[in-house]
């Protein structure tokens, strides 16, 4: 893995590019100025972190949704091969994939960026609208 | 100012409330779907959409009619039919949309359809596979023990010792199958075998096997008998167990017994006919399809067999629909769909898949053999004659074919393979056979 740099610009981390390492390294306030939402899961699939940008789009408190079941309680929609599947079977996954989402119960085309690294427990999922 | 503070407080009440709502709704473990009299779904929990996204192509999650079109057309006329104002349009309706998440097994939903208003609609849909499985056991074991009270005819009983020999019969076997006792002492049950590719019974051994996993077995099938004719018998098969063994692992026998079906029990085969034809055109429909293909599956790969599984589609069958009107194109679907059975082999097994899809189950064939049997009724629809009150027309089909055996990861994988080869028969011009590259059916 590439140093970071400590000036990097968190604010203009692009959704494609943003490295997972960055991401560990990020306080909460650089993770809620990100345009697209981040969610970071433990491997038993609890959330660890949930930006500001996700819960404003999904209508959640982000106190309520820290710490619960990610693909059962709140992205059901996703607990299936294509998502929550492959966190658990591909060691390392770096993957955007186009999918349709529920916030706020409405069909809402998306663009999911899937994170996970062999040397690093936590997983990442980037949610653009 | 206290009256801000107050609408702040409350403000943030009722976000807090909205949240709480919003989580309710995202964690429902059953999908819910408001719509509009067209099918446009306005509004969808996550769980409805993890069911229903499996079914569309390019993402395109907009009407549920459109979605469920292939699986369940009925849905939108039930709907058109609906008189009331509001009320149940239909309740815990089967839709058999086969192919599961990864392809395993015939998937069912259950959906719930209720009218608000003129154009507000409310769906709930789940998943009903396990459920339909289950309801599938116990009807066939309600016709078999209504049939029993019905009947008054003998019944055989046999019973077998741990190793499935027989080691006990009583006096109407001889009656029902001419065996003296002491000819089938010491055999296993398969004496009784008649093969009988066309009924897709499964083998006495097969029966005992799932006898022993599930506690109990029922089936219907050919029996032979002595004077090498075969009757048509009902056949249930029970597990004994070991006195005192709590747990019930030890096996210590079976039970059979064994009942030649006569007239009387007409209602068992109608039912079973009821469950397992499609309506409209009279040949296997999509469940039984899936049921035999798993079996077929199984025996792949037990045996290191191989059978081949052929789709095929009517071409522009909507264009037949807009030109002659629906009830010529279901003229069209019974003519082709009976012209192709007449000219398979009685093991083969034909079922309507959906709309104007079919696929045929061919055991014990390779992809080249399946591709000549392909082209051989691809030819055959080409020539039919569809005649109809509203004009005599003819239509082609395309053909897609792809392999089972023991390197088969499931049927739904090797549909998916037929499913592309078909794709690449319309895409290629249509009127044709394509064959589906081996490396795509084993996962």
């Amino acid at each position: 893995m590439s140093a970071i740099s400590p000036t990097a610009s968190f604010r203009s981390a692009p959704f494609e590019a943003v490295p997972h390492a960055l991401l560990c390294i990020m306080g909460s306030t650089q993770l809620n100025r990100l345009p697209f939402g981040v969610v970071g899961l433990s491997p038993d699939g609890l959330v660890e972190v949930y930006n500001h940008t996700e819960a404003r789009l999904a209508g959640l408190n982000r106190d309520d949704v820290l710490g619960t079941s990610f693909f059962l309680s709140v992205a059901q929609c996703m607990n299936n091969f294509l998502v929550a599947q492959r966190f658990d079977d591909e060691e390392e996954i770096d993957a955007v994939v186009a999918y349709v989402l529920t916030f706020r119960m409405r069909p809402t085309p998306v663009r999911l960026r899937l994170l996970k690294r062999a040397d690093h427990p936590r997983r990442y999922l980037l949610i653009q609208r | 100012m206290p009256s801000k503070i107050r609408r702040d407080a409350s403000a943030k009440a009722l976000r807090d409330e909205n949240a709480e709502l919003l989580q309710f709704l995202y964690a429902c473990p059953t999908g819910l779907i408001s719509l509009d009299a067209g099918g446009t779904m306005l509004m969808l929990n996550p769980l409805a959409m993890q069911l229903v996204l499996p079914l569309v192509r390019n993402h395109e999650v907009s009407n549920l009619f459109k979605i469920l079109e292939p699986y369940a057309p009925e849905l939108r006329s039930m709907l058109a039919s609906f008189a009331p104002q509001q009320g149940t349009v239909c309740d815990a309706h089967r839709v058999f949309v086969g192919r599961g998440d990864r392809g395993d097994v015939d998937k069912v939903l259950s959906c719930t359809l209720v009218k608000l208003s003129h154009d507000r609609y409310i769906a709930t849909l789940s998943d009903a596979t396990l459920q339909v499985a289950q309801e599938r056991r116990l009807k066939q074991a309600e016709a078999w023990f209504s049939s029993l009270i019905d009947g008054v005819d003998d019944f055989a009983a046999i019973s077998l010792n741990a190793h499935g020999r027989i080691d006990h019969v009583n006096a109407s076997v001889r009656r029902q199958t001419g065996f003296a006792e002491h000819e089938l002492i010491g055999l296993f049950l398969d004496v009784f075998d008649a093969p009988d590719p066309a009924s897709s019974v499964l083998s006495c051994r097969e029966q005992v096997a799932l006898a022993t996993r599930d506690g109990w077995h029922l089936d219907e099938g050919w029996c032979a008998r002595r004077d090498g004719s075969r009757q048509w018998c009902q056949r249930l098969i029970s597990v004994c167990r070991e006195e005192g063994d709590i747990e019930g692992r030890t096996i210590s026998g079976f039970t059979v017994v064994l009942r030649a079906v006569t007239r009387k029990a007409a209602d068992a085969a109608s039912l079973k006919r009821r469950l397992t034809t499609d309506h409209l055109t009279g040949v296997s429909n999509r469940a039984h399809f899936f049921e035999l293909a798993e079996r077929e599956t199984a025996r792949c790969r037990r045996d290191g067999v191989s059978a081949a599984l052929l789709m095929l589609d009517i071409d522009h069958f909507k264009t037949v629909n807009d030109t002659f009107g629906h009830a010529a194109g279901d003229q069209a679907l019974k003519t082709v769909s009976a012209a192709c059975g007449r000219a398979l082999q009685p093991q083969d097994t034909l079922a309507r898949l959906g709309g104007e899809e079919f696929v045929v189950l061919l055991p014990l064939t390779d992809l080249r053999r399946a591709g000549d049997v392909a082209e051989r009724l691809r030819a055959m629809v080409a020539a039919l004659e569809i005649v109809t009150p509203f004009g005599t027309f003819a239509v082609t089909a395309s053909f897609g074919c792809s392999m089972l055996d023991d390197g088969t990861a499931s049927v739904g994988v090797a549909l998916a393979a037929a499913d592309r080869a078909l794709y690449a028969a319309k895409r290629g011009g249509r009127n044709r056979v394509a064959l589906s590259e081996r490396e795509d059916v084993a996962a």
